[in-house]
């Protein structure tokens, strides 16, 4: 990340140099041999697409997890992840969401969202700021997912693992399904306060391989979800703070920090506002509906 | 040379003069987060839209087909540059289950041809919502947008051809009614909807669509089928000959997405011409298809690759001929200042060899990094179109970057390369530089 300024900086101080470079001397060779500047293009490019993107992933040791635990036999570990699901959002819901991004130097970019999700496996968005992305909408059925951008004016197929808002956010984690609907429980473990919950995906589609649920025992709400991957890695870690009362009868997290381990120093935030119950016909979660999804507001 | 050096250098002011005016800007600490209530509050009227600069310039090359069919009359330039801003603007009312919409789009151009404007009622349409949100109807001038192709839309057969060097561009509409209906289901069908619309072209209606004096018909029959998005389409009506076509989707992974795209035309007529100057028309059934994929590498590559062929295009020996005649017209002006050759093949050329990518077969691949080099907002993407008939090529590299909350930068370097009497060879244009600063509000 130490590149992230300095590179910013050098645009702006240095830049006759650069362009001097780039379109003096490149775009008068080019006159004179064609075929040369296009093929430097193309392996200037192609080196650009093949750096690195990231530091590496940091790996998760699994036997300072299990210290000072116990297995707990006794409990059903799927059971108790649909409670989780049940007391995270009712069955129809709508809500509003703000998501900030929030880069090492503390700079942010926010978006706010109107969500609406029915049942286990339907969930779509509405961008409702900044002005930039005002239209867009996304829609998931299960593991399809759709993307309307209101310039194209046709929903294009998204997948999971790729982003809508840039940041530590995924797509999958914006249009999240209820846990049960795509992870197993493994194993349960008990400490003094909670219980530390293994899951494994159900299929392959699914955006992390396994999670770890740490959970309260008095609430059965989540306080932190690591992702990780199928050979341990951690991908990012969700943590679940400031429990709130939405609209009498739900009472859960209002806030979901996360961060990872590939985005250093960034942090993204998730704000729950004005969350109530709301009954939906099935035909407003189809790709169809997308581009009239705001006359649901 | 001196020519090109004082164009480039005029362009690198305003892009750096713009650079440095708002990258300060995205060093600025913001506040602490909050969600204010007042931020989500629904108004009956919404008002947004953007301004946008892009200047450009175009690399010339004086011995291209093209340069000599479009600039023969013009002082031997090597570089042209442009200047555009547009300003978009997009307005809604609400009330109940009513919705009034519109998108004006005005574009001031300052060319080698001095200043123009145009200013285009994009969409402008009344839509109306039944109380189970199954049934939507619209009626007015709204942009509809079929196919599953990123940067060709053979089966698109409502829609004004789509660019492929700028697919995601926004386009104005055709006056239409149409209705949605759509049907949910359990089970491997899981959404059924069905689009029918009505397109009249009359005089100062949609003349552009085609042949006037008609309402034409066409529609559209959606399923997510087994987890797959399938389209199906038709146009009929005297305007255009029938058309029939077919579109599916599906994500294979979590980060794999194929897509395919096939088009019948029903006696589709291109208009050719020898290189004698001898016009025909042919008439003949036509078959276009897309097959594409999208993938997500783990270092966050996005390839788009797609493969279009192109029924409705000409083949290489038509294309031979269109070029040796606009080299025998452009002779003869030289010869004798008589450009009516030149301006027979300025007459043929729009809707037939004008067309975005004329040809028959052609390969696309975009290859877009997000954030190389951890630059948060910043993207590089390497795009090409190859023509495998003709072997010539456009290769574009282009960086984006969001400095800040609604303001996007892009700037775009366009190389066409091919040998004589190629697509891409004999662009008037070798090379093409674009910046473009878009504000959103």
């Amino acid at each position: 990340m130490a590149l992230h300024f300095p590179m910013k900086q050098s645009w702006l101080f240095e830049p006759p140099r650069i362009m001097k470079i780039l379109f003096s001397k490149v775009l008068y060779s080019y006159f004179r041999n064609k075929k040369m500047v296009f093929w430097m293009s193309l392996a200037c490019m192609g080196v650009l697409l093949c750096l690195p993107n990231s530091v590496a992933a940091q790996e998760v040791d699994g036997n300072m997890l299990l210290q000072q635990t116990v297995v707990a036999q006794d409990i059903d570990g799927n059971k108790l992840l649909e409670q989780v699901d049940k007391n995270l959002s009712p069955q129809s819901y709508e809500s509003y969401k703000k998501l900030i991004n929030i880069e090492p130097d503390g700079k942010k970019k926010e978006f706010i969202l109107f969500t609406i999700k029915k049942g286990k496996d339907k969930v779509a968005a509405l961008f409702l700021s900044p002005a930039s992305e005002e239209g867009r909408s996304t829609l998931r059925l299960g593991d399809n997912m759709w993307l309307y951008i209101p310039n194209v004016r046709k929903p294009i197929r998204i997948t999971s693992l790729q982003s809508v808002v840039g940041g530590v956010f995924n797509n999958s984690d914006i249009l999240r399904l209820d846990y049960a609907t795509e992870y197993k429980a493994m194993q349960v473990e008990k400490r003094d306060n909670e219980y530390l919950l293994h899951l494994k995906a159900k299929t392959k589609g699914v955006a992390y391989d396994t999670l770890k649920m740490w959970i309260n025992k008095d609430t059965i709400l989540p306080t932190k979800v690591e992702c990780l991957t199928e050979s341990g890695m951690l991908i990012k870690t969700l943590y679940f703070k400031n429990i709130k009362d939405f609209d009498g009868d739900i009472t859960r997290p209002s806030v979901i920090e996360t961060d990872s381990p590939l985005y250093k120093g960034h942090k993204s935030v998730i704000i729950f506002a004005k969350m109530k119950k709301r009954k939906f016909n099935d035909e407003v979660f189809t790709q169809t509906f997308m581009p009239n999804l705001g006359s649901l507001r | 040379m001196q020519h090109l050096r004082e164009h480039l250098i005029k362009h690198l002011i305003t892009t750096l003069f713009l650079l440095a005016l708002f990258l300060p800007l995205s060093l600025t600490r913001a506040e602490e987060y909050s969600f204010d209530l007042a931020e989500i509050e629904k108004k009956a009227c919404q008002f947004g839209g953007y301004i946008e600069f892009r200047p450009l310039l175009y690399g010339l090359d004086k011995d291209a087909s093209l340069y000599k069919l479009k600039l023969y009359n013009r002082n031997k330039e090597n570089v042209h540059d442009e200047y555009n801003v547009t300003l978009q603007i997009n307005a809604s009312y609400e009330k109940g289950k009513a919705k009034l919409y519109t998108k004006l789009n005005t574009t001031i151009t300052n060319s080698y041809l001095g200043w123009d404007d145009d200013t285009a009622l994009y969409e402008g349409y009344l839509s109306l919502k039944s109380s189970s949100s199954a049934l939507f109807f619209d009626i007015g001038k709204k942009t509809v947008k079929w196919g599953k192709g990123y940067a060709w839309n053979p089966a698109a057969f409502v829609d004004r051809a789509k660019n492929p060097d700028d697919p995601e561009l926004s386009m104005e509409g055709f006056i239409i009614a149409s209705v949605d209906y759509i049907k949910s289901f359990s089970g491997p069908l899981q959404t059924f909807s069905y689009t029918p619309v009505i397109v009249p072209v009359y005089e100062h209606i949609n003349e552009d669509f085609g042949n006037i004096d008609h309402i034409n018909f066409a529609q559209k029959i959606y399923l997510l089928f087994y987890d797959t998005d399938i389209d199906l389409m038709a146009l009929t009506g005297a305007s255009k000959t029938s058309r029939f076509g077919l579109d599916f989707s599906r994500n294979v992974t979590s980060n794999f997405e194929i897509h395919g795209e096939f088009a019948l035309i029903n006696d589709f007529q291109k208009g050719i011409i020898t290189s004698d100057g001898i016009e025909h028309k042919i008439k003949d059934d036509t078959k276009s298809y897309v097959m594409g994929l999208r993938y997500l590498t783990e270092s966050d590559t996005t390839i788009i690759g797609e493969y279009y062929h192109n029924g409705t295009g000409y083949s290489q020996k038509e294309m031979h001929d269109y070029f040796s005649y606009i080299n025998k017209a452009y002779d003869s002006y030289i010869s004798s200042g008589d450009d009516g050759q030149l301006k027979k093949a300025l007459q043929i050329t729009p809707g037939n060899f004008g067309k975005p990518n004329p040809m028959k077969d052609y390969l696309y691949l975009r290859l877009s990094q997000k954030e190389p080099l951890d630059i948060l907002y910043f993207s590089a993407a390497l795009t090409t179109i190859y023509n495998l008939v003709d072997e010539s090529c456009s290769l574009s590299p282009e960086v984006q970057y969001q400095p800040f909350t609604n303001l996007e930068l892009m700037s775009k370097l366009t190389i066409l390369t091919g040998e004589g009497k190629s697509e891409f060879g004999e662009k008037r244009n070798n090379w093409k530089l674009e910046f473009r600063a878009r504000y959103y509000f």
